[in-house]
């Protein structure tokens, strides 16, 4: 296999991995023939590290970073959340005023589920990461708190 | 990871496919690297793993402890199967050959 082609799939990986396998990974592809089957093996590996990484073992330095703990799906996704929570409290407020809606809209009915749909995915958050780093799911879950409190703060503090 | 499906596929090929007991049973008889992994494991059961499942499966072993990686000898990495993956091995295989022994009787029945 050809060293462009080898440099293009080892891409595919997640940024850890390719630190810790990359170089024999190239090594064991530049030996191999480019077939079909081979590119479609490594490009169905590459899905599965980024669906279910791994980690532990020689890998644990690479995740015990608050950098690429962060970037996890399961701590951005309720990040986004409170900022997308914040964001329809701040276009509401512009749009109708400050005035307390007398019933429950859309913007209201979507900020409820922006705030309550990521108490899941930060429960999973702290028990899939929090017995391999535990330093650093404490500081990405302070993030998340802040980030969950910018956007309740508005709405309590003004009584929307 | 492999999809059921792809183990079908290999069932009916005639390939025995489980990419950690294989990478486990080629171990067994001293340290390799992927690539002597791949031909060793082609000998033992003429299934040829691809260079994704290879590594796939050693980073899960390695993760399990199961398999530990050795000096580097050039860009190749040699591993070794540990204490606690000699034992996963032995049970997994006893498990088959118990399977195998109970089927074969089965077949031999019909």
């Amino acid at each position: 296999m050809r060293p462009v082609l080898v440099r293009l799939l080892l891409r595919l990986y997640p940024a850890h991995w390719k630190q810790r396998y990359g170089s024999e990974f190239s090594d064991l592809l530049q030996s191999e023939e480019v077939r079909l089957s081979t590119l479609t093996d490594v490009i169905r590996s590459a899905i599965s590290e980024h669906l279910s990484p791994t980690v532990g073992a020689t890998m644990n330095r690479q995740i015990d970073s608050f950098g690429v703990l962060v970037k996890r799906p399961s701590a951005l996704l309720p990040l986004a959340m409170s900022l997308g929570a914040l964001t329809v409290v701040v276009i509401t407020a512009t749009v109708f005023g400050i005035n307390r809606q007398p019933d429950e809209g859309t913007p209201a009915h979507l900020w409820q589920l922006l705030m309550a749909g990521q108490l899941p995915m930060l429960l999973f958050f702290v028990i899939r990461w929090g017995p391999q780093a535990p330093r650093q799911t404490i500081y990405v879950l302070a993030l998340q708190a802040a980030a969950f409190l910018l956007a309740a703060a508005p709405v309590f503090l003004l009584h929307l | 990871m492999r999809s059921t499906t792809s183990n079908v596929a290999a069932i009916e090929k005639d390939q025995y496919s489980d990419p950690p007991l294989l990478i486990l049973a080629s171990l067994a008889n001293g340290p390799k690297h992927g690539h002597a992994m791949v031909e060793d494991i082609f000998l033992l059961c003429g299934t040829r793993l691809g260079p994704g499942t290879l590594y796939g499966a050693i980073s899960r072993l390695e993760q399990q402890r199961l398999i530990e990686p050795l000096p580097p000898e050039e860009r190749r990495q040699p591993y070794r199967i540990t204490g606690e993956g000699v034992r996963v091995l032995r049970t997994r295989l006893n498990t088959l050959h118990q399977f195998s022994k109970a089927g074969l009787e089965r077949l031999a029945m019909l």
